[in-house]
C-alpha cells in the first residue's frame, strides 16, 4: 500500500512536468518570425500544409526545439549527478572541465577552418578527454576522494579557461564572433536532435533502477557503504555517465551556463531530495526550460538572434531566488 | 531568317555576352601584369560556361571553388554581408536584393532593406519565408552551419571571399551572370580596376612613406599587407610598417609602433569630428609623423569593405601619403 502511495507521490509531478514539456515545445514551433496559423500547423503536423510551412516547422522549428529539450534534459542530469556524486551544492556539469575541454578543441577547429560536424565531433572528443584527464590525474597514487575529484577538475577548468582566452586574443577578427557564440552557448549550431536525445533516454533508463542507491550515497559514501552499496563503482558509473551527457550537450549547443547548476537545486526545493524523482524530473525541467529559453531567444528581438545561454539565466536567476526566499 | 524571330530577350543577352567577353579579355590582360591568373581563369571559364548555354541558364564558380547554377536571372537576392550588399549594388543588381544584414548602410537604398539579422546570426526562418533565388554568403564571416544549412534546403548560395582588388572586379562581373546585369557589372568592374590603374600608375613609383595604419585603439590593431588597408597603402606608394605580420589585423603595442618610427600615422574606427585616436598619438614627440603633424583619418567604411568604394578611400590615403611627402 505504501508503495502505491509513493509511486503516485512520484508520478503526480513527473506527468504535470511532462504537459509542461510538451506545451512548451508545442510553443516553441508556433512561434517564430513567420506567423503561421493553428490551422496551418495542424495540416504540416497531418502530413499537408504548404511547402514553406512545411520546410519552417519541419526542418527549422521541430529539430531545433528538440534539440534545445535534449541538450537541457542532459545538462540538468548531469548538473543533480555531479551534485550527488561530489556532495556539493555548487557542483555543475562544468565544475569538472568537461565543458573547457570541449570549448578548447572545438574553437581549436573552428581556427583551423574545419568544417561543423568536424567541429562536434572535436568537442565531444575534448569533453571526453578532459574527464579522462581529470580522473586519472584525481586517482593519482593516493586515495579517491570527492574533494580531489573536485580540486583538480577546478584547475583543469582555469586551465582549460586559459587556452580559451588565448585562442581569443590571437584569433581572426572575422572568426571572434562565431567563438564567441559558441562559448555563450547557442542552438543555432544544433543540426540533428536525435544522437542527444537518444543518449537522454538510454541514460535516464539505465539510471532509473540506482535511484536508491543514489539516495544513500548522498547521504555519504560511508553510510552507503555500511547500507550495502557498493560505493566505487555507483561513484564510477555516476561520474562516466554524467561526463558523457554533458559532452553530449555541449556538442550539441555550445556551453550552455546555469541549467545543470540551478534546475537540481529548484527541483529540490520543491519536490525534496529523492533522486528517484528528481533524476527524471530534472530531464523535464531542465529540457522544458531550454526550450524556452531559445523560443525567446531567436524571437524577442527577431530578426537578430540572441544565445539561449542569455535568456536561461534571465529566466532561471529569479525563479531559483524566489524559491530560495520563500523555502526558509 | 530564324535569327531575325529571336525573342529580343535572347539578342539583349546575346549582346550581353559578347560584351562580357571583351570585358573579361581586359581583365585577363590585368590580371597577367598582376600575377592573378586562377581568379581571371575563373571568371574566364565561368563566362565561357554560362555563354555555353543557349537557354537562360547561368553558372559561375565561386570563391570556395562550388559551381553555382540558376535557371534564369536571380530576381530575388540575399545578402549576408555588408559588403556583398554593396557588391551587388555595384553589379547593378540592386533592384533584385530583397534582404540584408544590419551594417548594410551604403548606398542610400541599402538603408531601406528589409533585415534578416547580423551577418554572424541571421534569422533563418525569415530567409527561408522569403523565398530568395540566390543568397550570396561571406566565406569568413557567415556561420558555417547556419550557411550550409540554407543550402540544404535547396537555395542557391554564392560565398564570397575578396582578398583583393582583382577579386572584388570579379565577383562583381560573377553577381553580375547571376543577376542578369552582365552590362552594368562589366562597365563597373572595368571602371574600378581602370581606377585602381590609374593610382597605381601616378603614386605606386614614388618615394616610400613609412606608413601605419590605425584599425582599432583598444586593443591597439592594425592590417598586414594581406588586408585591403595594406594592399591600397602599397598603392598609394607607402611602406606600411607591419606589412609582414602573419595575422590580417593583427593586435600589437604601441612600443612596437614607436619602434618603427612611422612617418605617417593614419586611423580609421573613430567618427570624423572625433580625433581622440589621433591626439593620442601628440604626445610621442620622437615619431616622425607626429613631429610633421603627419595624423590624417580616412573614414574606415572606405577602406575595410571589399567594394569599389575602395576607390574613394585610396584617393584619399593617396592624397595624404602626398601630402606627408610634401612636408618632407
Amino acid at each position: 500500500m505504501a508503495a502505491v502511495e509513493a509511486l503516485r507521490r512520484r508520478s503526480v509531478p513527473l506527468l504535470f512536468l511532462s504537459a509542461a514539456s510538451l506545451f512548451c515545445i508545442a510553443l516553441s514551433v508556433t512561434v517564430g518570425s513567420v506567423a503561421i496559423s493553428a490551422s496551418d500547423l495542424w495540416a504540416v503536423l497531418s502530413g499537408g500544409g504548404e511547402p514553406l510551412h512545411q520546410t519552417l516547422i519541419m526542418e527549422l522549428r521541430l529539430p531545433r526545439s528538440l534539440a534545445a529539450f535534449a541538450t537541457g534534459g542532459l545538462l540538468a542530469v548531469a548538473g543533480a549527478l555531479m551534485q550527488v556524486l561530489l556532495r556539493n551544492p555548487l557542483a555543475d556539469p562544468y565544475v569538472l572541465g568537461l565543458s573547457g575541454g570541449a570549448a578548447v578543441a572545438a574553437l581549436l577547429s573552428m581556427l583551423s577552418g574545419l568544417p561543423p560536424f568536424i567541429v562536434s565531433i572535436a568537442a565531444f572528443g575534448g569533453a571526453l578527454g578532459s574527464a579522462v584527464l581529470v580522473f586519472g590525474l584525481s586517482h593519482g597514487r593516493g586515495s579517491w576522494t570527492t574533494t580531489r575529484l573536485l580540486l583538480t577538475g577546478v584547475v583543469v577548468s582555469s586551465g582549460w579557461g586559459a587556452v580559451i582566452t588565448f585562442m581569443l586574443a590571437v584569433g581572426p577578427t572575422e572568426q571572434l564572433p562565431g567563438m564567441l557564440y559558441w562559448l555563450m552557448g547557442d542552438l543555432a549550431y544544433a543540426r540533428s536532435p536525435w544522437p542527444a536525445l537518444i543518449i537522454l533516454a538510454l541514460t535516464s533508463i539505465i539510471l532509473l533502477p540506482l535511484g536508491r542507491s543514489l539516495n544513500v550515497l548522498a547521504r555519504g559514501p560511508m553510510q552507503a557503504a555500511a547500507l550495502g552499496v557498493a560505493v566505487r563503482p555507483l561513484e564510477w558509473s555516476i561520474y562516466g555517465s554524467a561526463s558523457l551527457l554533458t559532452a553530449s550537450a555541449v556538442t550539441t549547443a555550445g556551453s550552455i551556463g546555469f541549467i545543470g547548476l540551478v534546475v537540481p537545486h529548484m527541483l529540490r526545493l520543491v519536490l525534496g531530495n529523492d533522486q528517484r524523482l528528481i533524476l527524471p524530473a530534472a530531464a523535464l525541467t531542465g529540457g522544458a526550460l531550454l526550450v524556452l529559453a531559445d523560443t525567446l531567444a531567436r524571437t524577442i528581438i527577431a530578426p537578430e538572434q540572441l544565445p539561449a545561454g542569455v535568456i536561461t539565466a534571465l529566466l532561471g536567476v529569479p525563479t531559483f531566488l524566489y524559491l530560495l526566499y520563500r523555502s526558509r | 531568317m530564324l535569327r531575325l524571330s529571336l525573342p529580343p530577350s535572347l539578342r539583349a543577352q546575346r549582346s550581353n555576352l559578347v560584351k562580357s567577353g571583351a570585358n573579361s579579355r581586359r581583365l585577363l590582360r590585368y590580371a597577367r601584369n598582376d600575377g592573378g591568373w586562377r581568379l581571371a581563369a575563373a571568371v574566364f571559364a565561368s563566362l565561357l560556361l554560362s555563354s555555353a548555354q543557349a537557354s537562360d541558364q547561368r553558372c559561375v564558380v565561386d570563391d570556395i571553388e562550388h559551381t553555382v547554377c540558376l535557371p534564369k536571372p536571380a530576381e530575388r537576392i540575399i545578402a549576408l554581408s555588408p559588403g556583398a550588399t554593396e557588391l551587388l549594388f555595384a553589379a547593378g543588381a540592386g533592384h533584385k536584393v530583397i534582404a540584408a544584414v544590419t551594417f548594410s548602410d551604403f548606398p542610400e537604398e541599402a538603408k531601406a532593406l528589409p533585415r534578416i539579422g547580423s551577418y554572424n546570426r541571421f534569422d533563418m526562418e525569415a530567409i527561408v519565408a522569403a523565398q530568395p533565388d540566390l543568397i550570396i554568403a561571406w566565406k569568413e564571416g557567415n556561420p558555417r552551419e547556419q550557411v550550409e544549412q540554407l543550402r540544404e534546403l535547396g537555395f542557391p548560395v554564392y560565398h564570397g571571399d575578396q582578398r583583393d582588388f582583382l577579386d572584388i572586379a570579379s565577383t562583381i562581373q560573377r553577381l553580375g551572370i547571376l543577376a542578369g546585369t552582365e552590362l552594368s557589372a562589366n562597365t563597373e568592374a572595368t571602371r574600378f580596376l581602370d581606377g585602381i590603374a590609374h593610382y597605381r600608375d601616378q603614386f605606386q613609383t614614388k618615394a616610400p612613406v613609412r606608413t601605419f595604419y590605425q584599425v582599432w585603439v583598444n586593443p591597439l590593431m592594425t592590417a598586414n599587407r594581406n588586408h585591403f588597408i595594406g594592399h591600397a597603402i602599397t598603392l598609394c606608394g607607402g611602406d606600411n610598417i607591419f606589412a609582414d605580420l602573419d595575422r590580417l589585423t593583427p593586435r600589437i603595442g604601441v612600443e612596437a609602433v614607436l619602434a618603427e618610427n612611422p612617418e605617417v600615422i593614419i586611423a580609421g574606427g573613430m567618427g570624423e569630428d572625433d580625433p581622440s585616436w589621433l591626439n593620442a598619438w601628440r604626445p610621442y614627440s620622437n615619431i616622425v609623423a607626429v613631429q610633421k603633424d603627419n595624423l590624417f583619418f580616412v573614414p574606415p567604411s572606405t577602406l575595410q569593405r571589399p567594394s569599389p568604394r575602395l576607390l574613394d578611400g585610396i584617393d584619399l590615403l593617396c592624397q595624404h601619403l602626398e601630402t606627408a611627402r610634401g612636408r618632407r
